[in-house]
């Protein structure tokens, strides 16, 4: 049977052991619950700082809109929209000549060409039919150059100047060629020129949405930091109790465990001595 | 009282040579109206002519047929070749004509135009194909090797490196030339032609004949001539005048004299001498004292024109084959009124001429080809004529009556010569005849003492002769058969009295 002291050392045990495990369980308790705060303040400030789209419209009716997902719509307004649609245009006529063979346009650019030249070879051609009446040089037949070494010179030279004339005319037609190819360019960077300043535009507004992100950032900053230190001091206060609970316990457990020479010292030993007999410690 | 006889001495008569176109009544005693078989010799007397040494021995491939064409290949080796032609054949060779005519073509006309170009001759005449001697035979130009576009025409000249060729009949104003020293080849190189039925000054004419000389082409129409210069680069000649209303009769009537051209107008005989001083164009006339003769002559010629020009002898010859007639112009100086000194040569038979380079001078006749020589045609004698014009004395209202003719004549060894006279135009001749001695000349240490007396020369001698008759003029003249011998007519002294007036 057990004595009175044996009977109080296993009060002071289970006591002990009580309050340690309560502490214990004050431990998981408060972390469970920091994590899942925590999530939620995660989640909080996911929404407080996500982007919040906003629109920029130009002094000409366009506007550019984000999106939530970061997209960006241009829209033009409706002479804009002409004005495009007008470039675009002439781009494509422009870049449809530049794809044309050239053959033609060099024939008729040789046509011109001989028509400025012709007037003047008939005045050469008369004044060298002309010079060689006078000379009685008309029926002259040559082998080395088949009439009179003028009209060789002359039929050379209006040969030469009909070739120099093809050539240009082949150089001129592919520089118009080239020309047309760059003026399609052009109009097509014309076509795009509203779209370029409502982009420009859009860098002007970036500034303000910018701001206001900012603000928006910031806030979410300062409701972050307010929860996570109401976390903190709710993890603390947690610490603390389960520390109460886990000194407590130890105390309690200590007491029990620690022999006693006068008066109840003796009593707690012998009460706890046969603890430890039981555990096998000691002797 | 007896008259005193008045002597008109005439010196030299006939020294101008013939003249038709003045009145007998006003002429210069120093013309005639007739000189036949005459020309002017070298100190200015009217002398015979020389006759003609027949040379070929061979004339079979002749036949009867006339050598009508003469001239002399010359080679840069020296081996010259006569060529001619007669009785549709080419020839070579003068002692024997040796027939080279080239196999299997056939000839028609003899009336071929020959020249020199580098080392060969070539032969041309109106629709003939063109041939060409090299030396060694005659074959048709088309023929040679390289030969391209050869032009079928009547006339080539050879000059400034080039034939040139025309006459064609259907291009009758179309002047082709060779390319430059190839003779043959009328296509290539620098070969060409000119059309000039645009130049012609008076609108149209046909090309006769061609001429070079001083750096100028010269054209002959038939009635214009154009001369073009810088014709040694043909392709860049340019015309340098022109003349209407003069042109040449026949491209054989043209000759060149070194420092002249000599060609037939239809108005006589022409030169080019003043264009060359005066550097214009007008052509002088230098058969003035014979125009109408000339004109007539060539009016009524159906055959060939000849010409020849011999530096040694002094004259240019133009024959009227088929007239039998020549007129010999002598070239060392001309009269007042610029004309040469002409006489005439009837029925001699020469029938075209060729000056060799030797200096001979050559004769085509029936007989083949003679040479220049001698006082004999072809051993035979021929019949030397003067006639004097009318002479008035200087007093044409007074009776002359003619008392002696003293004719001194030069040579005329053993001639018989016959003194004619006549009064009043009319053509009844009173002749006194007489034979000239031996003047064989004896020259000391070649003859004997006993056989001649020694001269310096040509013996002169003098007769005086009674003549008969009276007139208000008188002509005189002389007749000699020129047999072996020279003779000049020095002068002819006529005595006579003056009569009353008419």
């Amino acid at each position: 049977m057990l004595s009175l002291p044996q009977l109080l050392g296993l009060g002071s045990l289970g006591a002990g052991g009580l309050l340690t495990g309560k502490a214990y369980q004050r431990l998981g308790d408060i972390g469970e619950q920091a994590r899942r705060e925590s999530s939620e303040l995660a989640e909080t400030g996911m929404e407080q700082s996500q982007f919040r789209p906003f629109t920029v419209t130009t002094g000409t009716g366009g506007a550019l809109s984000t999106t939530p997902e970061g997209g960006l719509t241009v829209g033009l307004s409706p002479q804009e929209q002409a004005f495009q649609q007008q470039m675009f245009g002439g781009a494509g006529q422009f870049y449809g000549q530049a794809m044309q063979p050239t053959q033609e346009r060099e024939q008729a650019v040789f046509e011109r060409i001989r028509q400025a030249q012709r007037p003047e070879e008939e005045r050469q051609r008369l004044a060298t039919e002309e010079r060689l009446a006078s000379q009685g040089r008309l029926g002259l037949r040559t082998a080395q150059f088949g009439g009179a070494p003028e009209q060789f010179a002359l039929a050379k030279a209006q040969e030469e100047s009909r070739n120099q004339a093809m050539l240009s005319a082949m150089q001129q037609a592919q520089q118009e060629q080239m020309q047309q190819a760059q003026l399609g360019g052009q109009f097509m960077g014309a076509g795009y020129t509203p779209q370029a300043q409502a982009l420009n535009v859009l860098q002007a507004g970036l500034p303000a949405a910018q701001m206001a992100q900012r603000g928006q950032l910031y806030g979410a900053g300062l409701f972050g930091e307010a929860e996570m230190g109401g976390l903190e001091a709710l993890l603390g206060s947690g610490l603390g109790q389960a520390n109460l609970y886990g000194q407590l316990g130890t105390g309690l457990l200590s007491g029990l465990l620690t022999p006693q020479s006068v008066g109840m010292g003796d009593g707690i030993t012998k009460i706890v001595n046969p603890f430890f007999e039981l555990l096998g410690i000691g002797g | 009282m007896a008259q005193e006889l008045k002597s008109i001495n005439l010196v030299a008569p006939a020294f101008k040579g013939i003249n038709t176109e003045d009145s007998p009544l006003a002429q210069d005693p120093s013309f005639a109206e007739i000189a036949d078989n005459a020309v002017i010799d070298k100190r200015g007397r009217i002398a015979a002519r020389k006759g003609h040494s027949v040379i070929t021995t061979d004339k079979t491939a002749l036949g009867s047929g006339t050598i009508r064409a003469l001239h002399e290949f010359e080679k840069s080796s020296g081996s010259n070749v006569v060529l001619s032609a007669g009785n549709n054949k080419v020839f070579t060779g003068t002692t024997t004509l040796t027939d080279a005519t080239p196999g299997g073509y056939t000839i028609t006309a003899d009336n071929w135009k020959i020249v020199n170009f580098n080392e060969k001759a070539y032969l041309f005449q109106a629709s003939h194909a063109p041939l060409v001697y090299d030396g060694t035979s005659v074959v048709t130009l088309s023929s040679v090797s390289g030969a391209a576009g050869v032009v079928q025409g009547n006339e080539v000249l050879a000059a400034y490196g080039r034939l040139w060729v025309t006459g064609l009949s259907t291009n009758p104003s179309v002047v082709y030339w060779s390319d430059l020293l190839i003779g043959h080849d009328y296509s290539g190189g620098t070969s060409g032609s000119i059309d000039i039925s645009k130049v012609w000054p008076d609108g149209y004419d046909e090309i006769v004949a061609l001429a070079a000389h001083n750096g100028f082409l010269i054209i002959f129409g038939k009635r214009s001539i154009v001369v073009y210069q810088g014709a040694e680069a043909p392709a860049t000649m340019s015309l340098a005048d022109t003349v209407a209303g003069v042109g040449c009769v026949d491209r054989d009537t043209v000759q060149y004299t070194g420092t002249d051209v000599l060609f037939l107008s239809h108005t006589g005989l022409k030169s080019f001498g003043r264009t060359i001083q005066q550097k214009s164009m007008p052509v002088s006339s230098l058969s003035g004292n014979i125009t109408k003769d000339i004109i007539n002559a060539l009016q009524t010629e159906t055959s060939f024109f000849r010409s020849a020009y011999s530096p040694e002898e002094g004259f240019y010859l133009l024959t009227f084959v088929g007239q039998d007639n020549t007129y010999c112009f002598d070239v060392r100086g001309t009269t007042e009124n610029g004309s040469y000194r002409v006489t005439r040569w009837p029925s001699t038979g020469f029938a075209c001429y060729t000056r060799l380079d030797n200096g001979d001078f050559n004769i085509g006749t029936s007989s083949g080809i003679s040479q220049y020589t001698g006082y004999q045609d072809n051993g035979l004698g021929y019949r030397f004529k003067y006639y004097s014009p009318s002479l008035t004395f200087g007093d044409a209202s007074r009776i002359k009556i003619l008392k002696k003719l003293k004719p001194t004549l030069v040579g005329a060894n053993n001639a018989t010569v016959f003194m004619k006279w006549a009064y009043d135009f009319k053509g009844t001749y009173s002749t006194a005849e007489f034979t000239v001695g031996d003047q064989v000349t004896g020259f000391f240490g070649e003859s004997e003492y006993t056989v001649v007396e020694f001269t310096g020369g040509a013996l002169t001698n003098q007769r005086s002769l009674n003549a008969t008759g009276y007139g208000t003029s008188v002509v005189v003249g002389l007749e000699a058969e020129i047999d072996g011998s020279q003779l000049s007519l020095q002068e002819i002294n006529v005595m006579a009295l003056m009569g009353k007036l008419l």
